[in-house]
């Protein structure tokens, strides 16, 4: 049942549409991460729904109540930001007790809440310390406890990590998940990174220039992207433009090469051109005969990447990528060789238009 | 910075070493950074010792007290003081109910509006004190009228004590409109007012809540700061205090000079102290807002 909907949303900002007919249903207890460029709208939609900005049009709903117009202190939403923003004239416990204190609860329900929240974040002996006394990764993990001790509705998380070092991002943003799952709280996460959406969400939202480009499983939106943006944006991917020789059949071609598809080539005619996408760790180098999808290349350029081997391709005029695990005991083409590659016919995608 | 003379290298900024030099020796002394820090201290300085040591000299032939134990003694000394004090509290209590709420809106709503504000704010280092207390004597002198009717909307300002406190009050907020503008934004900026108004607000806080719990404390700093050089320049103010006839400080200060020697000299040195007394406490004040403030990481 859906718990957080936005439907048609819309946001201009002196006459610049930055989100445009939004619509999302977001389900209790989901992990949601809205992934796309700067500008693309996805801190702009959130804001939204805390409240901080008013849409131009459309609804926001909440457990069914329409709350597009409550100022963001009615909404009961809880908000981690970028910035961390604690307040630098509280401690750590007086920053988390705050939203209770604003509710006049109880000193000892607000005490006992504060314990509930230092322990959740691992930081029982940081309740008397000021914000700058601890560390940035410290600092939002009080920022997340303050956003949830007031219990809120939806917790949304404005680039939670953006400010953090590499390896402390990636520690925080399995906590904040494990967070998220114990407590069982609907959140949306607004990110840019590919990596950190793709590890921490239910489903992820991709957007584009203030629209929404696909929905999907972190599975579905890296395994099948069906859009150019999509498949270009999240991983490593190579596009090109093919030639479609024969509909009924899937049958493309690129530079001379006839590729098989899996996906159905649904109103497209003999000539027409589309869009193909192949993902480099798709390809292989042809161990034995096979009839579909092989292609003559030459070894352009070869990449170590640790566990990874990075090979850069010439396909005709196209340049592919093709990754393979690093294996000391195989032995790679050197860089000018001749080569043969296949891939299966579900890893030629069809991207929409 | 490659700087064209070996003496003028003490003004690189430490660690900027260019590529092929070597870092000083750490024993050197570096004689040309404390000739020219000397050199700049005793312009300040001299003049000052000299105030202090011909304010010691009233009694001939000796060092004494004497012109400061004189200048206290006088009741209109401290009834002057006193004057410019209270002018100096209700200066700094009118600017800050202006100012904070227009810094934070600003901030908050009106970024666009930043810029003609600053400049607003500017006027009074081109507009001299003298062009401001005559306008401020031309239009509220004068009872002010509805337009094209007899009804008066306020009387005359300048007729009563209690207008003329008004008006200087007013005066002198215009006056130290720079100073207090831009400490207090310059203070929101540093703690980003805006990011901890929206985290006070997606708690439950309201406006009030946010002004007095989240944003006051956290830029009380910038507000001391902006107080105490509002208090310096209200406490040494001559021209408006003049022209408007009040009481206080700095025209007492002006007049004692024109018939005394020694007292006029101990009473300047006392301002020097106390305005540096003030700037001691903005130091000692900031220099832990600073270790505290601010929004980001660390």
């Amino acid at each position: 049942m859906t718990y957080l909907a936005l439907s048609n949303i819309t946001k201009e900002f002196s006459g610049i549409t930055a989100v445009r007919d939004f619509n999302l249903s977001v389900e209790k207890g989901e992990f949601v991460s809205f992934l796309g460029p700067s500008g693309c709208g996805k801190t702009t939609t959130l804001r939204m729904i805390a409240g901080f900005e008013v849409p131009t049009s459309g609804k926001v709903t909440i457990n069914g109540a329409d709350i597009t117009n409550k100022a963001p202190n009615q909404r009961n939403v809880g908000m981690v930001f970028q910035a961390y923003a604690l307040f630098p004239n509280m401690t750590v416990g007086q920053n988390i007790g705050y939203g209770l204190r604003i509710r006049r609860e109880s000193k000892d329900a607000i005490k006992q809440r504060v314990n509930e929240m230092l322990a959740l974040i691992h930081l029982e002996k940081k309740g008397n310390s000021f914000p700058y006394q601890l560390s940035g990764g410290q600092q939002q993990r009080v920022a997340l406890a303050r956003a949830l001790a007031n219990r809120p509705q939806v917790l949304l998380l404005d680039e939670p990590l953006s400010a953090l070092d590499a390896k402390i991002r990636v520690s925080l943003r399995a906590e904040i998940r494990a967070i998220q799952r114990k407590l069982g709280i609907t959140a949306i996460y607004v990110t840019h990174d590919q990596e950190e959406a793709l590890s921490i969400s239910d489903r992820i939202v991709v957007m584009y220039d203030g629209k929404i480009e696909q929905v999907g499983t972190p599975f579905e939106i890296y395994n099948f992207p069906q859009t150019a943006f999509v498949a270009n944006f999240v991983g490593t991917l190579n596009t090109t433009a093919a030639e479609v020789v024969d509909p009924k059949n899937r049958l493309l071609r690129i530079d001379g090469v006839q590729l098989e598809s899996a996906e159905a080539l649904d109103g497209k005619q003999k000539g027409d051109k589309v869009t193909i996408a192949i993902r480099p760790e798709r390809f292989n180098f042809i161990a034995q005969e096979r009839k579909a999808n092989v292609i003559d290349c030459l070894i352009d350029n070869i990449t170590f990447l640790g566990s990874v081997v990075r090979i850069q391709l010439l396909v005709g005029s196209n340049r592919f990528y093709m990754d393979t695990f690093n294996n000391p005991f195989l032995e790679l083409p050197k860089i000018g060789d001749k080569a043969q590659i296949s891939c299966s016919r579900e890893a030629v995608l069809v991207l929409k238009d | 910075m490659n700087l064209p003379f070996g003496w003028l290298q003490f003004l690189r900024k430490p660690g900027t070493h260019p590529a092929g030099t070597t870092k000083p020796s750490r024993g050197k002394f570096p004689l040309w950074s404390w000739f020219w820090y000397l050199l700049g201290a005793s312009y300040f300085v001299l003049p000052l010792y000299a105030t202090f040591a011909f304010s010691l000299q009233m009694k001939r032939g000796v060092l004494s007290f004497e012109a400061y134990t004189s200048a206290f003694a006088d009741p209109a000394f401290l009834q002057s003081f006193g004057y410019s004090i209270m002018l100096a509290i209700f200066t700094i209590i009118v600017s800050i109910i202006l100012v904070v709420p227009t810094a934070y809106w600003i901030r908050l709503k009106l970024p666009e509006a930043r810029r003609p504000v600053e400049l607003i704010t500017l006027l009074p280092f081109v507009v001299p004190a003298i062009i401001l207390v005559f306008g401020l004597i031309r239009i509220y002198s004068s009872p002010i009228t509805l337009p094209f009717t007899a009804q008066v909307l306020l009387g005359s300002l300048t007729d009563s004590r209690y207008g003329t406190i008004i008006l200087i009050v007013g005066g002198y907020c215009v006056l130290g409109l720079p100073y207090m503008y831009r400490s207090v934004d310059t203070g929101m900026r540093t703690v980003d007012v805006r990011t901890l108004t929206e985290a006070a607000q997606s708690l439950g806080a309201n406006w009030f809540t946010i002004m007095t719990q989240i944003v006051l404390p956290n830029v009380r700093a910038a507000l001391l700061s902006g107080s105490l050089l509002t208090f310096a320049i209200v406490i040494g103010e001559v021209v408006l205090a003049s022209y408007l006839a009040v009481p206080a400080f700095g025209p007492y200060l002006f007049l004692l000079g024109q018939h005394r020697a020694y007292e006029p000299a101990a009473l300047a040195f006392i301002s020097f102290l106390l305005t540096w007394a003030a700037m001691g406490i903005i130091q000692l004040v900031t220099g832990g807002q600073e270790q505290g403030g601010g929004v980001g990481a660390h």
